[in-house]
């Protein structure tokens, strides 16, 4: 097929017979570079501490370095969501959870939490009372960038502050703990180290590189291919768009409605999927014009 | 246990303006060499400017 043919005139089951068919091509890949990633971006950023506090790097370059990895924190994490890594009942499915696990904890997301309010916002995108991630939701980039800090203040209520509200609601109250532990343990280091000595280092390496990354990842995750003027429904709720950051910059989310459309199909193949399944896309009427 | 986890969250503006922000800003003064006013310590002047940071937050519901 290729990526200009017009499919137009073909049925509806038609073009679903050739998605799938092309899903399946990339479907059950194993992303060994997400797994490495899980593990390298959580010791280089645990590195970073022992790294500062000796004087072997500068405090500036930790706070350049640990956003970053910070940033990158969140999607070996995703794949683990999906069980990308290896499904339930598998061989490798202690890995799976293990790289869930780990890989959000300097951003402080449990994974339970992340997945459950994850495997929402793909049942209800775009929806305004059942998406968890719908608070992002803007007309412009500006916007979304203000909704991302606003709804992480105290008594906001939406965003990833009514994470809590969304597990409670599919009845997961039990996965409530995980977000109260993980901020209590998160605040407790953050004051234990402040009144050590070294509040500037924990503002530096972990409070104010979370909010920039918490900032990065759901303006490119949640609001740049949700927004702005989708709806909601299995072909219109995302859309492929073109970051001036580049598929990297943009955490790899400029193909994401291959994601929202196959969500087991890893990241690192969704660019290849999305290519070959273009012709299906523009016949089906999805916003891909961008690339 | 949970009423005190509650009470804790409830009053976490007040106790982050406390914990986390006042001894930072008496570090920042310390790193900074600047000498605060009246004679105020580094740390007593962290402590107002974070307590004073928190409280508003406390009230207001947001930092910003």
């Amino acid at each position: 097929m290729s990526p200009t043919q017009d499919l137009s005139s073909l049925s509806e089951s038609e073009l679903l017979r050739m998605e799938r068919e092309v899903a399946s091509r990339h479907i059950d890949k194993f992303p060994y570079f997400a797994v490495a990633w899980a593990f390298s971006n959580l010791a280089v950023w645990l590195a970073l501490w022992p790294l500062v506090f000796l004087g072997v790097i500068p405090l500036w370059l930790g706070f350049v370095i640990a956003t970053v990895n910070i940033t990158l924190s969140y999607l070996p994490s995703h794949e683990a969501q999906h069980d990308i890594i290896a499904k339930p009942g598998t061989k490798l499915r202690w890995l799976n959870q293990l790289v869930g696990h780990i890989s959000t904890i300097p951003l402080v997301l449990p994974y339970r939490v992340a997945k459950f309010t994850h495997m929402e916002h793909h049942k209800f995108a775009n929806d305004p009372e059942k998406d968890p991630d719908y608070a992002i939701h803007a007309k412009s980039p500006l916007g979304a960038i203000w909704n991302s800090i606003y709804y992480r203040q105290p008594r906001a209520d939406g965003g990833i502050n009514a994470y809590g509200d969304a597990m409670v609601r599919i009845g997961r109250q039990d996965v409530v703990l995980d977000g109260v532990i993980y901020k209590l343990v998160h605040y407790g280091i953050l004051f234990a180290l402040a009144w050590s000595g070294y509040a500037i280092e924990a503002a530096l390496l972990w409070w104010l590189p979370r909010h920039i990354a918490l900032t990065y990842i759901q303006y490119y995750l949640s609001w740049a291919p949700h927004n702005p003027e989708l709806t909601s429904g299995r072909y219109r709720d995302t859309r492929s768009f073109r970051s001036i950051l580049g598929n990297i910059g943009s955490l790899g989310m400029q193909y994401h409605i291959i994601h929202h459309l196959h969500p087991r199909i890893p990241l690192y193949r969704t660019p290849r999927a999305y290519w070959e399944m273009k012709p299906i896309l523009e016949a089906r009427g999805c916003a891909v014009d961008e690339l | 246990m949970v009423q005190v986890i509650k009470t804790i969250f409830y009053f976490g503006p007040l106790l982050f303006g406390l914990a986390f922000l006042a001894p930072l800003s008496s570090q920042i003064i310390k790193a900074a060499a600047w000498t605060p006013p009246f004679g105020l310590t580094p740390l007593l002047t962290g402590l107002i400017l974070g307590g004073t940071l928190g409280l508003i937050a406390q009230i207001r519901g947001r930092w910003i």
